[in-house]
């Protein structure tokens, strides 16, 4: 007997999610959702910003590791929540994770709720975590391909982050090829240039959050 | 691997909503931007069906282009070489169309 369906593979995910992002939309809450290749910056980022961010902006952080907690520990000392995944050998939060990370902490008065995802350009593109925006990084030290060569997951960010600008004198990497990439996967897509080691640049990220605030 | 795993479970709860019968042939469309490499997914399907209730079990792969839809002629164009401008009239105001499908199209059930 044949059984015709139209039933999506992650709709249990889906489901979670959808719940996740009604939630932060009733509470006024900018979920973002950070992606990128391990190395690329997201701590680095998310240590710069939390940084720049007074003691009484309401801000905090999951992230996402295969393992340790060491990312959380960098994080913590700015004074705001920070709480660690560790997916024990998943390559990807999913929306479950979020949900059981977010018990017991006050999200419904967060301005500002960063998801750090595991290092990894494929598997979280297909985990919708209820987040309102998704930026993926991208770092001059990689390839100017790697839009051309991850297209699904450029396809899914509202922002690309371009982030060590300050190695561009000392490497090949052509950031106007690398961004032209990312404009042909993803016409819509917005761009910043930033380097975390001299902050050049993070005026315009924190002008693009404030945006969405 | 937690898709394949996501594609059992999906399968077992359909299984179980239309009689509890075996499942011998599942079919699944995967789109071109869903960030799944099918002969990969595959591996992953046949490594955890090996040796289970659910074995043997075989899948039908659907691939689904990666189109998009331009918004000055209304064609719907697959995108090749990452090219986004429209194929039919070449306007650059397109929109996404398709190609992230991750979906359990239909299962074939033995009689219970």
């Amino acid at each position: 007997m044949r059984v015709p369906l139209e039933r999506k593979v992650l709709n249990e995910n889906d489901r979670i999610a959808a719940t996740l992002r009604e939630r932060f939309q009733k509470h006024g809450v900018f979920c973002l959702n950070l992606i990128s290749s391990p190395g690329s910056g997201k701590t680095s980022l998310l240590e710069r910003t939390l940084e720049g961010f007074d003691a009484g902006r309401r801000i905090a952080v999951l992230t996402g590791d295969i393992q340790t907690d060491n990312d959380a520990r960098r994080l913590e000392h700015f004074g705001f929540p920070v709480r660690q995944i560790t997916t024990g050998g998943a390559c990807h939060l999913d929306a479950r994770m979020v949900e059981r990370a977010l018990e017991g902490w006050p999200v419904e008065e967060l301005e500002i709720l960063f998801l750090e995802n595991v290092g990894n350009l494929v598997c979280p593109t297909s985990y919708d975590l209820g987040e309102e925006a998704r930026a993926v990084l991208l770092s001059v030290t990689e390839g100017e391909d790697k839009p051309l060569k991850y297209p699904a997951t450029f396809h899914h960010a509202d922002l690309m982050v371009l982030n060590k600008i300050d190695l561009l004198p000392y490497v090949p990497f052509q950031a106007e090829v690398a961004k032209e990439n990312a404009r042909r996967v993803q016409p819509g897509i917005e761009i910043v240039d930033v380097s975390c080691t001299t902050g050049e640049g993070l005026d315009r990220w924190r002008a693009w959050l404030d945006r969405h605030l | 691997m937690s898709i394949a795993a996501a594609v059992l479970e999906s399968l077992r709860a359909e299984a179980a909503s239309h009689g509890g019968g075996r499942v011998a042939r599942a079919g699944l469309r995967i789109g071109e931007l869903s960030g799944v490499e099918p002969e990969s997914l595959r591996f992953c399907l046949e490594t955890l069906v090996a040796g289970s209730d659910l074995d043997p079990l075989a899948f039908d792969f659907e691939i689904c282009p990666w189109t998009r839809r331009c918004r000055a002629c209304g064609a719907v164009f697959r995108v090749v070489e990452w090219n986004p401008a429209c194929s039919a009239c070449g306007s650059a105001d397109t929109e996404a169309a398709g190609g992230d499908q991750m979906e359990l199209t239909y299962l074939e059930l033995e009689e219970p």
